[in-house]
């Protein structure tokens, strides 16, 4: 009960468009020039510093984008975009690589204060927060500081952003990038092949199992630019890593585009695990602004008894069109996808996972929780399929909505594919509103009817809220209940 | 972006047998026009292929690559003992029977003595005459874009345009008979058009079934709109049972008014490629749905069901259970869409689609699709596909029954939950025997 009475005193506390990340920070930056050409692309790969061959990934890439249409098939309407009307690179003067955090703009550090990111390890280790988590801050176009490098050093671990992966590690680079999302894979892809100027990497060694979790904290805070991360993590054979994505945007009136690709390997007996806090910032209650969250993630099972987790809860933007996937390349590999998608005001969810089973024995597991209040559409769209010569491969989804007000919608659009026999593929989907009986016996028991909603609900998501990690759990019971406030009544 | 497509052999073909055969093909002049208008809409589309969302599992333009020659006007010779043997287990249904070979009625092969509270008419006389407003009616059916629908109207010879009276209760089922027929295969497109009159209560049966010996291929292209009236109950059953190369592509166009009871169910075998698509749609307050279906699948054969249930209205049910079983490398295919329309709450709808599996290359594709716009409503859909399992055999066998016996009784039961809806006695013991036949068939087969 006590994360209810703190859900609702969060409520209370935030402002009128119930965003608490909608400030702006005052920091001077290097923009490219506005549009998109080739010149654009060389020109953010030559302010990275990139090598000859990452130059040439990128424009082959921007060729393939520019014979390619924008996607159309998900059930989201937003005005068509203009591509020539973006910033594609942006990036805090200052912070042309900081040597350490002394160095780093302290706005900038007031800003990652602000929204709770810590990226002060003197205080971490002075026991000021009780888990260790590196992080990684993504602010705009580029990585501003990686924590706890050293530590994970020892413990063979590289965590750093992909642009020094790609002066550092370029021989892993070369291996992995592209391997899972080709340059061409779909449009929003080969543009983020094209003009991604950071994310994260990482590599974890051999038999090493991650001493901490990591973490990326993405930022968009420059006005009229596009946010183009790119995260490689590698779990090589029997490692384990465990992944936390957050992202906030400031309160604006237009609309602004984050295209992110993501791409997980993990290798014979390797784990990874991938968690997903999206709360961009979701226009406000007339549907104005908002960022539009392109999303491209799929990871690779490409080991024997290999294992990817995805877990996303999903609060903010305007429009969300994201589908974390995974292909079950080796034998007894297994994929799982968890999700929350709350929607609320005028956002557009559709979002979804595919397991595509080609590895013999392969099983995965499919849960989907969307949440639909306001004038919000969510979309549950899925795909799993199993190989013909997938033999013994193994499917449970489940995915349920629930409907809060009569002007929104919820969909599930799921395509299921057994091309083998021996394939075992459950699918079951429901959709209800809260129970009057069970808002009903809650207030009967002396709790306000939006208490009582917020009980449901986070009762309604908790089989995904058990695979987030510890420390997320609670901020995301919070962020559920501040998504939905003001959807009751 | 749009492709110019080349027309391939089966499309070209089509568009010029509607201008040879126009003239021949029965109708008014409006008739002729809506026919004209609906061959140049498919001209315009060509055959669906997999880039069409709704046609992503069934590649028509692929599939049907040629097209047999058109049928109007046939002549082939049929006796009443040939009706029998062609229905087979049906043919013990005690039923009213309008027949029709190779897409024609024929009056001496049909049985209407007796039957009250039903008016008949043969679709072709009305067509004949029908002034521009019938025929605006008779023309106007499902989605316009749909190309299926488009070749039907444009080639549709005839059909059975079935009244049932109000407050009728007809003590009979209305058994349509769709012989295919003759040495030769033809494209054939029937259409019918019925309509069930307030509180009226009635079965109809459609069978497509072929004469043996009749030609390996066949295209039969079968609309059947039905609209029931207020407080109505109506039965309605599709069989299509059928071998050798037979294409089969049907449509159901269902509307449903207030407080109507509609029971559907479709049983598909022995179709090389078959499309069943089904629209119900609500138009009034308290109408019930039950719509289920068996099909068969073997050899390389194609199946496929889609069906779109509208809720339009608050406070209608809708249950729909498909049950499937595959072998060789046979390929089952389920579509279902409920949509919920804003103001339609209290809606309660629930879909289910189960594959059984016999064979290694057997292949399930299945999409159950919900579309909810309101907020009261209970919807859920499951859809499964596996093999036969493991220890339920193992139990039979344990209890003494030999292996081939224990799978076609756990094959027989699990097709067996879906033949249960039909409630017609008669008619579900003649799946269950045609349902049998199959299955010992299926080993033969192997």
């Amino acid at each position: 009960m006590a994360a209810v009475k703190e859900t609702i005193d969060q409520v209370k506390t935030i402002d009128v468009d119930q965003y608490k990340y909608g400030f702006e920070t005052n920091i001077e930056s290097v923009k490219a020039p506005k549009g998109l050409d080739e010149s654009t692309v060389r020109y953010i790969s030559a302010k990275k510093g990139e090598p000859e061959w990452m130059l040439n990934w990128r424009l082959e890439a921007f060729a393939r984008w520019k014979a390619m249409t924008e996607p159309t098939w998900a059930k989201v309407h937003y005005p068509k975009i203009d591509f020539q009307d973006l910033y594609y690179y942006a990036a805090p003067k200052s912070t042309e690589g900081p040597k350490s955090l002394d160095e780093v703009d302290p706005e900038l550090l007031r800003m990652y204060e602000k929204l709770g990111v810590p990226l002060k390890e003197r205080e971490i280790l002075a026991g000021v927060q009780s888990t260790k988590v590196a992080v990684d801050a993504v602010f705009d176009s580029v990585s501003v500081v990686t924590t706890f490098k050293e530590e994970l050093k020892k413990a063979g671990v590289i965590f750093c952003s992909i642009s020094e992966a790609i002066r550092e590690y370029p021989e892993l680079v070369k291996k992995y990038l592209g391997s899972v999302v080709p340059q061409s894979d779909n449009f929003y892809a080969a543009l983020n092949s094209a003009v991604f100027s950071d994310g994260s990497f990482v590599y974890v060694p051999e038999g090493v199992r991650c001493p901490m979790e990591l973490s990326t904290y993405f930022r968009i805070n420059e006005k009229q630019t596009g946010q183009f991360e790119r995260t490689l993590i590698i779990a090589d054979r029997g490692a384990h890593v465990s992944y936390l994505e957050g992202c906030t945007a400031p309160t604006r009136d237009e609309n602004q585009l984050h295209a992110a690709v993501v791409e997980l390997v993990a290798l014979d007996d390797a784990e990874i695990k991938y968690s997903t806090v999206q709360n961009w910032y979701p226009g406000d209650k007339d549907g104005k602004g908002g960022i539009y969250n392109f999303v491209t993630k799929r990871g690779d099972c490409r080991g024997h008894n290999s294992k990817i987790s995805w877990t996303q809860v999903e609060t903010g933007s305007a429009i969300t069109w994201k589908y974390p996937s995974c292909i079950l390349r080796g034998d007894y590999s297994r994929g799982e996808f968890y999700s929350i998608a709350v929607s609320n005001g005028y956002q557009q969810v559709d979002s979804g996972t595919k397991m595509i089973h080609l590895g013999k024995n392969s099983s995965s597991r499919i849960i989907s929780k969307g949440i639909a209040a306001g004038h919000s559409q969510n979309t549950y769209r899925g795909l799993v399929s199993a190989h013909r010569k997938a033999t013994g491969v193994r499917n449970f989804t489940n995915c349920d909505s629930l409907l809060i007000g009569d002007k929104c919608g919820a969909h599930t659009v799921p395509y299921i594919e057994a091309k083998n026999s021996s394939a075992h593929f459950e699918h079951e989907a429901t959709t209800s509103k809260i129970s009057d009986d069970m808002l009903f016996y809650c207030m009967q028991r002396g709790l306000s009817e939006e208490e009582a909603v917020a009980l449901v609900v986070n009762g309604f998501v908790r089989d995904v809220l058990q695979h987030l990690p510890m420390e997320f759990m609670a901020e995301t019971q919070k962020l559920i209940g501040i998504s939905l406030e003001g959807s009751v009544g | 972006m749009t492709i110019a497509v080349m027309k391939t052999k089966a499309e070209q073909a089509l568009t010029e047998a509607f201008e040879v055969n126009a003239a021949k093909l029965p109708g008014s002049t409006a008739v002729s026009e809506a026919r004209r208008d609906a061959i140049g809409k498919f001209s315009a589309s060509g055959l669906p292929h997999r880039r069409i969302e709704e046609w992503k599992y069934t590649d028509l333009r692929n599939a049907m690559k040629d097209t047999l020659a058109v049928s109007v006007d046939d002549a082939v010779k049929v006796t009443i003992a040939d009706v029998i043997v062609a229905l087979g287990a049906l043919a013990h249904v005690d039923a009213h029977r309008i027949t029709f070979v190779n897409g024609r009625y024929r009056a001496d092969l049909s049985d209407l003595a007796g039957a009250e509270g039903i008016e008949v008419t043969p679709l072709a006389a009305a067509l004949r005459t029908a002034p521009p407003k019938v025929a605006a009616g008779l023309t106007a059916v499902g989605a316009a874009e749909d190309a299926v629908i488009t070749l039907n109207t444009a080639f549709m010879t005839d059909g059975a345009i079935v009244r049932i009276a109000p407050e009728a209760s007809l003590a009979k089922p209305v058994l349509m008979v769709f012989l295919r027929a003759g040495a030769e295969g033809r494209f054939t497109a029937v259409r019918n058009v019925i309509s069930a009159g307030e509180a009226s209560t009635s079965t109809l049966i459609e069978a497509h079934v072929a004469l043996p010996g009749a030609s390996l291929e066949g295209q039969m292209n079968a609309l059947t709109g039905l609209t029931a009236a207020k407080g109505a109950h109506v039965t309605h059953i599709k069989i299509a049972a059928d071998f050798g190369k037979a294409v089969h592509l049907s449509n159901w166009d269902v509307t449903l008014e207030a407080h109507a009871v509609y029971r559907g169910f479709q049983y598909t075998s022995g179709q090389s490629l078959a499309r069943n698509q089904i629209a119900v749609r609500y138009d009034g307050e308290g109408g019930k749905l039950d719509l289920s279906g068996a099909f068969l699948v073997r050899g390389t054969e194609h199946v496929d069901t889609t069906l779109v249930v509208d809720h339009a209205v608050p406070r209608c049910e809708s249950r729909e259970l498909f049950k499937g079983v595959l072998d060789n490398n046979g390929r089952g295919i389920f579509q279902g869409k409920i949509i919920v329309r804003p103001h339609a709450q209290k809606t309660d709808g629930k879909q289910m689609a189960q594959a059984l599996m016999l064979s290694p290359d057997a292949e399930f594709d299945s999409k159950p699709e919900l579309e909810i716009y309101a907020d009261d409503v209970i919807c859920g859909h499951g859809s499964t596909s596996a093999e036969l399992e493991e220890d339920m055999l193992f139990y039979c066998k344990s209890r003494g029954i030999p292996d081939n016996e224990a799978r076609a009784l756990l094959i027989e039961s699990f097709i067996g939950e879906a033949l249960d809806k039909v409630e017609h006695e008669g008619v579900r013991e003649a799946l269950s025997t045609m349902a049998r036949d199959w299955l010992s068939a299926a080993e033969k087969h192997k």
